[in-house]
């Protein structure tokens, strides 16, 4: 490794070092928004009603991806999704 | 009369409380207009229909032509919304391992059922209709009664806001995903090069949102365009009717469609006796109570009930 590359890989760890608490605050806080948004998707298979039913239908293949981390996020071990038991 | 109120106006809505002869006037309305050589399509979204019963043949959810320049529709919402979620669980079925495929079955069979679906997939078609084809110079709606088709011309309106609702939500999402790969010291660490599956799904749900709120608006603006649509209010001379019709009046003024006038069907005539006469004096006392800004087009009530190709003409006539 020449001196330019350590120098590089040093630099890049400090940026890191002091970065990298922020970016985690951020990739949560998308995180945060992401499953708001399922919420709102799901709501009507969750017992809310939504007057957008129709048109949420459309995105669930789309969400459902990240379904199965989703509602292990938000402290249910189990789907609680009747009709969705992915695990 | 009522053709001069017309004019060159696109769209053309008859609405008002059940059983006032919405589909009477609006056939006899798509009929005259063909008459002077326009070309019609007639849609009826009422789930009930009439127009076939009228036109005295098999109609349904297809274009059906009845007589020249003139064609009718009946909205069939049940159809709508099984291709809605036919076209929705091929999608899922694809994504999702195949044990799970008797699950999404059974979710979308649910959805079928729930509230507001109803409406939406006639939403849907009328909004498809209002994009669509230049094949037609006027279309003439003969919607279902009064309380649903003021719900029908708010959804649009609704609808907007909420697909924007959600638009700001992805865009706040996707703000926070770039400033934290922003953040990165190289832009090819690891949690980042992890996201190009996040980053795919945020552009598929935003294309099929922007692709909704462009729909909804599209219509929404058309409804509102007083150079592009138009609504009657149809009602008979009876107490109930015209309480309704003002109610009605001030809840489509408020979802801002143009109402253009107020269509009073089955007047009874003056000198046809003394009973008829009775019941002529007590609808001039009903329609005192209409105090609306507006023009009244009057019917006469017929001594036959309007249906089948001769009928409807011959009523065509008196508009």
């Amino acid at each position: 490794m020449s001196f330019r590359e350590k120098l590089r890989a040093f630099t890049d760890g400090l940026t890191e070092f002091y970065a990298g608490p922020y970016r985690a605050t951020f990739i949560k806080a998308r995180q945060q928004e992401d499953d708001l948004f399922m919420m709102l998707v799901l709501s009507e298979a969750l017992g809310v009603p939504n007057p957008a039913s129709y048109y949420t239908l459309e995105l669930l293949p789309i969400v459902y991806e990240d379904f199965h981390a989703w509602h292990r996020r938000m402290g249910m071990e189990h789907s609680p999704l009747e009709n969705i038991q992915c695990c | 009369m009522l053709l001069d109120l017309i004019g060159s106006t696109r769209l053309i809505f008859f609405g008002g409380k059940g059983g006032v002869g919405k589909t009477t006037v609006a056939s006899s309305t798509a009929t005259a207009l063909a008459a002077a050589g326009r070309r019609i399509l007639l849609v009826s979204t009422d789930p009930a229909h009439n127009l076939g019963h009228l036109w005295e043949q098999q109609i349904g959810d297809r274009v059906t032509r009845v007589r020249e320049n003139l064609d009718v529709l009946e909205l069939d919402p049940a159809e709508t919304t099984r291709q809605h979620l036919a076209a929705v669980g091929h999608t899922m079925r694809q994504m999702m391992p195949e044990h799970l495929h008797g699950e999404v079955t059974r979710h979308l069979e649910l959805s079928a059922q729930s509230p507001g679906t109803h409406e939406a997939a006639v939403l849907e078609r009328i909004a498809e209709i209002v994009a669509g084809s230049a094949d037609h110079d006027h279309v003439v709606f003969d919607t279902a009664p009064s309380g649903h088709t003021s719900r029908l011309m708010e959804l649009p309106e609704l609808m907007a806001a909420w697909t924007d609702g959600l638009l700001d939500r992805r865009d706040k999402a996707e703000h926070l995903s770039a400033v934290a790969r922003g953040l990165a010291p190289t832009g090819r660490d690891r949690v980042t090069a992890t996201e190009a599956p996040v980053d795919r799904r945020n552009q598929q749900l935003r294309s099929i949102l922007l692709q909704r709120r462009r729909r909804f608006t599209l219509l929404r603006d058309a409804l509102r365009d007083p150079a592009r649509t138009v609504f009657f209010i149809v009602l008979t001379a009876e107490r109930l009717p015209v309480l309704e019709t003002g109610e009605f009046h001030a809840e489509l003024r408020g979802a801002g469609v143009r109402v253009g006038g107020l269509v009073v069907n089955r007047r009874s005539p003056a000198d046809q006796g003394e009973f008829l006469a009775e019941r002529r004096a007590l609808e001039e006392k009903a329609l005192a109570d209409l105090d609306l800004d507006l023009p009244v087009i009057q019917l006469p009530l017929l001594p036959r009930d309007v249906s089948g190709l001769a009928e409807v003409e011959a009523f065509a006539e008196l508009l």
